[in-house]
């Protein structure tokens, strides 16, 4: 009896162990294919093309590098006549362009009124240095051109400085600029921050005259000033020093620029990705593959793993050149993979290459944006941690990082991706791959696919949960810089929308693709269950409080308050949401069975409940 | 012609380009809000100023925006007001033999204020520093005496960028895309077989690249135009804007031409659309050899500081353009439209 147990038990693993190798078998060969083809198109005339461009790109860009783009140069015109002192500063400054005094100026100028600086009609000049030394400003842009001309003159003076043999007198002050964490008083802060600063300032002395910037222009003699000067007070750490001039504000630009090299490649491989993707839908090449013994997941998964494993080897050799650790690869992979993930979506969404030229913009455009802007705000605030970037700053800048906050930042992005895969495999196949849809109707389509049966509705509005995040984090992260009167009311409305939106779409579909009865009694059902998914979600994602997000107003707008620890509160506090989640997605699931006009209706009121539900919960609050 | 009926994807090409402007306006915003305190209300906040000569940074703390400075004659007295939060920063300033002021900063760690903070320092010291200098220069020490600084003024600090950056980028990111699409339709043509259907019709291969070539061509000047006319709406002053739309016009017909060359040349899609974002990134790192970079010339006509340079690139532009299109043609004549 047991026996028969065991060996069944045996078969079953058996079996299973060859099903996995016989579907990595087929993976492998189609990714092997993969290779082969791509490699096998790009023909010697491409080659030769691109090698020939990049030859000549290289040498011009060589011969460039010592003057940089010189996209500000003489964009300014400073009317200065050539006996002046300041006449030099004009001269030395990239963005100035200097005429004679007499061609801009009227004539019996200055000697009659001593104020007002009076230029001819016909002249163009944004800044004028009059003959007795006096600087003032013409036109619009004429106190922008005359706050350049006073960074300018400062930088000129930095360059004389240099030029000056008793360095004493020419940097007669010294800074050292130290941070202090106040809750742990008497220690100061060291490690990466000051690393980093320290670092930043030693290239800023050192290219001082590549850069021309007048605030980093230090000196070229000033960088062994720290050893001639004695020492003042024993801190710990290693505080920044040099020229007020030097000192800067914390901000890690050169792990941010580095950390960007990582997202670069991602974008031209989504590029060739989504033509392989979309390759297959031209003139019906990939049915043959459809047809095949292999399932459509291998298909997939078979095409996407050289891309995925090119990715892998390109972050990892740009780590290893970056001296970046393996937290920055760990970071930079769900990069990599919702890239992917989105270019394949977009390449089985597409109806044509141009099309798909610019959804692998957006892509590239929206990806790079979620991910590179949090990260410059790395030492500010933990807002950042949304983008996995970030977590490849702090690693480059030394900073330990825990595994919450690891899976916090990247944790979206894995669910995304892995969403955006099982999204896009629902459309891989016949019906929608070769015919002409129109792309919400394939997008309903992909939903639908993935709607079996009631059960599978609350189990859709979790998923969707990772994008309800990163849409809301990202309209925290883009209006933290806007007024707060304005970020909050427009954070809790693109939320309320972001939120129905998600709970009631696989409804709709589910509904037009005839999954479900168009019946009242049917959408309450499927209304109360997709709210209650949505509910038992969006408990998973308080994670977030963890990393003290609702610190902040505007966090607070898009996650609801923090719970309270009373607890009649609490109960109102975790039941009102549920409330909430369950009525807005029935009352948009009723719309959704009246049709699309009614779906829009039901959708628009749900929103507009979700809207005042959550001012009135803030206002309570706050 | 026909391919760009569709409106909708024209619409998506602008709601990038509104994407990225606003997000390199706000990546600007974010750094030189960082940089520039003045562009953040930020109120004043008090520092406490000790040692043994503290005279010039009271002096010039005082008339400075953003600090307040308080005066503490024990620098422990500072350091523990510092610790209570009395004090937002300490500034430490002690004078040496050799006449130089060593200044200790001790400011809070990093968050968004300390960065604020840090700003407001470095212009006090910076100040400090000057006065201290033009003290050494009278006093003989220094050959060349540093040229007075005339006083600040408010500015905005987005006028350089808005010039050098957005504007570019606006006029250029249309022309890019237009080619783009160029090399799409035509490849996609190719690829699908197409251009056999069309070739029934009583066009020849020419007429129907023309007016491929034309339509997407005609779509960055126009675009631009709409940015133009949205940036003179929000208060940038644009100088020369017809100039501006002429040279954006110029060389969305040279890139899209390339584009076409590219697509007619180059076997399937992927080739063609690398080589073509080689040969347009390519060709703005080659143009720094120029005497003005396409990007200087646009901020040039924009601001209203042209010189002959400028204008007689922008002709060079139109020129090499019509000439481009010229040489297309000829191709294009001679080409068989089986081998395609």
């Amino acid at each position: 009896m047991s026996d028969g147990r065991v060996r069944a038990l045996v078969e079953r693993f058996g079996r299973a162990c060859r099903h996995l190798r016989e579907t990595s078998a087929r993976t492998g060969r189609i990714a092997r294919w993969e290779v082969r083809r791509s490699a096998g198109t790009v023909d010697r005339k491409t080659v030769i093309a691109l090698v020939v461009m990049l030859l000549a790109v290289g040498t011009a860009g060589f011969s460039a590098a010592d003057d940089g783009l010189g996209l500000e140069r003489e964009i300014y015109v400073v009317g200065v006549d050539e006996g002046s002192r300041y006449y030099d500063v004009a001269a030395d400054s990239e963005q100035f362009r200097p005429v004679p005094l007499a061609d801009v100026i009227a004539e019996h100028d200055g000697a009659t009124d001593g104020d007002d600086i009076v230029v001819r009609g016909d002249a163009t000049v944004d800044v004028v240095v009059t003959r007795d030394g006096r600087i003032g400003h013409v036109g619009e842009n004429g106190a922008a051109a005359y706050d350049e001309f006073r960074t300018a003159i400062e930088t000129y003076n930095a360059n004389l400085m240099a030029d000056e043999e008793d360095h004493a007198a020419a940097y007669p002050v010294h800074v050292t600029l130290e941070y202090r964490d106040r809750d742990r008083p008497g220690s100061t802060v060291s490690g990466g921050d000051d690393g980093d600063e320290t670092e930043a300032q030693t290239g800023a002395v050192d290219g001082s005259n590549e850069t021309g910037d007048g605030e980093s222009a230090a000196d070229d003699g000033g960088g062994d000033e720290p050893l001639q000067v004695p020492a003042i007070g024993g801190g710990g750490s290693t505080p920044s020093t040099g020229t007020p001039g030097s000192i800067a504000p914390p901000f890690p630009f050169t792990s941010l620029v580095l950390a960007f090299l990582f997202v670069v490649p991602m974008n031209f491989v989504i590029q060739a990705y989504g033509s392989t993707i979309m390759d297959e839908r031209v003139k019906r090449r990939g049915e043959l593959l459809l047809v095949s013994p292999a399932s459509r997941s291998e298909i997939v998964a078979g095409k996407t793993l050289p891309y995925l494993l090119g990715l892998v080897g390109v972050v990892v050799a740009i780590a290893l050149a970056i001296k970046g650790g393996p937290v920055a690869i760990a970071a930079a992979l769900p990069i990599a993979l919702l890239f992917l993930a989105a270019a394949f979506v977009g390449a089985m969404f597409a109806r044509s290459f141009k099309e798909l030229t610019f959804v692998t913009v957006t892509i590239s455009v929206a990806l790079t944006t979620y991910t590179f802007v949090p990260a410059i705000f790395t030492d500010v605030t933990s807002i950042a941690l949304i983008s996995p970037l970030t977590l490849v700053v702090m690693d480059l800048q030394n900073e330990p990082i825990q595994l919450g906050e690891y899976l916090f930042s990247t944790g979206p992005f894995y669910l995304s991706a892995a969403v955006c895969f099982l999204l896009g495999l629902g459309v891989y196949r016949e019906e929608d791959m070769f015919a002409q849809k129109p792309i919400p109707a394939k997008v309903l389509d992909a939903i639908a696919n993935r709607v079996r049966g009631p059960w599978s509705l609350p189990l859709l509005s979790i998923l969707f949960l990772p994008f309800v995040f990163a849409s809301q984090l990202l309209s925290v992260a883009l209006l933290f810089a806007v007024p707060q009167s304005v970020a909050i009311p427009l954070v809790v409305l693109v939320a309320a929308s972001v939120e129905e939106i998600a709970k009631s779409i696989h409804v709709y579909a589910g509904v037009t693709r005839s999954r479900f009865d168009a019946t009242l009694r049917t959408a309450v059902v499927m209304g109360a269950l997709s709210g209650g998914g949505f509910f038992v979600g969006e408990k998973l994602t308080h994670v977030v409080q963890f990393v003290g997000l609702p610190d902040l107003a505007v966090g607070t707008a898009a996650f609801g308050p923090a719970v309270s620890s009373e607890p009649l509160v609490l109960g109102a506090v975790f039941l009102a949401p549920l409330a909430l989640h369950v009525g807005t997605a029935i009352c948009s699931a009723v719309g959704a069975s009246r049709g699309r006009a009614g779906y829009a209706l039901g959708l628009l009121t749900a929103v507009l409940v979700h809207v005042a539900y959550n001012l009135g919960v803030f206002v309570l609050v706050a | 012609m026909r391919s760009l009926r569709s409106e909708k994807t024209i619409l998506l090409a602008l709601a990038i380009q509104l994407f990225i402007a606003a997000f390199s306006s706000f990546l600007v915003v974010g750094l030189v809000s960082l940089y520039d305190p003045g562009s953040i209300d930020g109120d004043r906040t008090e520092i406490a100023v000790t040692g043994n000569d503290t005279d010039t940074i009271l002096a010039v703390a005082n008339e400075q925006a953003g600090v307040t400075p308080r005066r503490y004659d024990d620098p422990e007295r500072a350091h523990d007001a510092f610790d209570l939060r009395e004090v937002s920063a300490v500034v430490e300033a002690n004078r040496h033999d050799d006449g130089r002021l060593s200044v200790r900063v001790t400011a809070p760690e990093g968050d968004l204020q300390t960065s604020v903070l840090v700003v407001h320092l470095r212009e006090t010291l910076t100040a400090v520093e000057r006065i201290e200098r033009q003290r050494n220069a009278d006093a003989g020490r220094l050959e060349q005496s540093p040229l007075p600084l005339p006083s600040s003024i408010q500015a905005s600090s987005y006028v350089g960028f808005t010039y050098t950056i957005l504007l570019p980028l606006l006029c250029f990111l249309p022309v890019f895309i237009s080619g783009s699409i160029a090399v799409d339709s035509l490849i996609e043509e190719r690829q699908r077989g197409t251009l056999e259907l069309l070739r029934v019709a009583p066009l020849s291969l020419a007429d129907v690249i023309d007016a491929k070539l034309q339509a997407i061509a005609v779509l960055a000047p126009l675009q631009a135009l709409v940015w133009l006319l949205l940036l003179a709406g929000n208060g940038t002053t644009i100088a020369a804007p017809i100039a501006l739309v002429a040279l954006v016009a110029a060389l969305s017909l040279l890139v899209v031409t390339a584009g076409i060359g590219i697509a007619l040349w180059a076997p399937d899609r992927r080739q063609a659309q690398l080589l073509y974002s080689t040969a347009t990134v390519g060709a703005l790192v080659a143009a720094t050899v120029l005497p003005e970079h396409p990007a200087n010339t646009v901020a040039k006509l924009a601001i209203g500081n042209p010189t002959a340079t400028t204008w007689g690139l922008l002709v060079g532009y139109c020129l090499l353009a019509v000439g481009a299109f010229a040489a297309l043609r000829r191709v294009i004549g001679r080409l068989e439209p089986d081998s395609l």
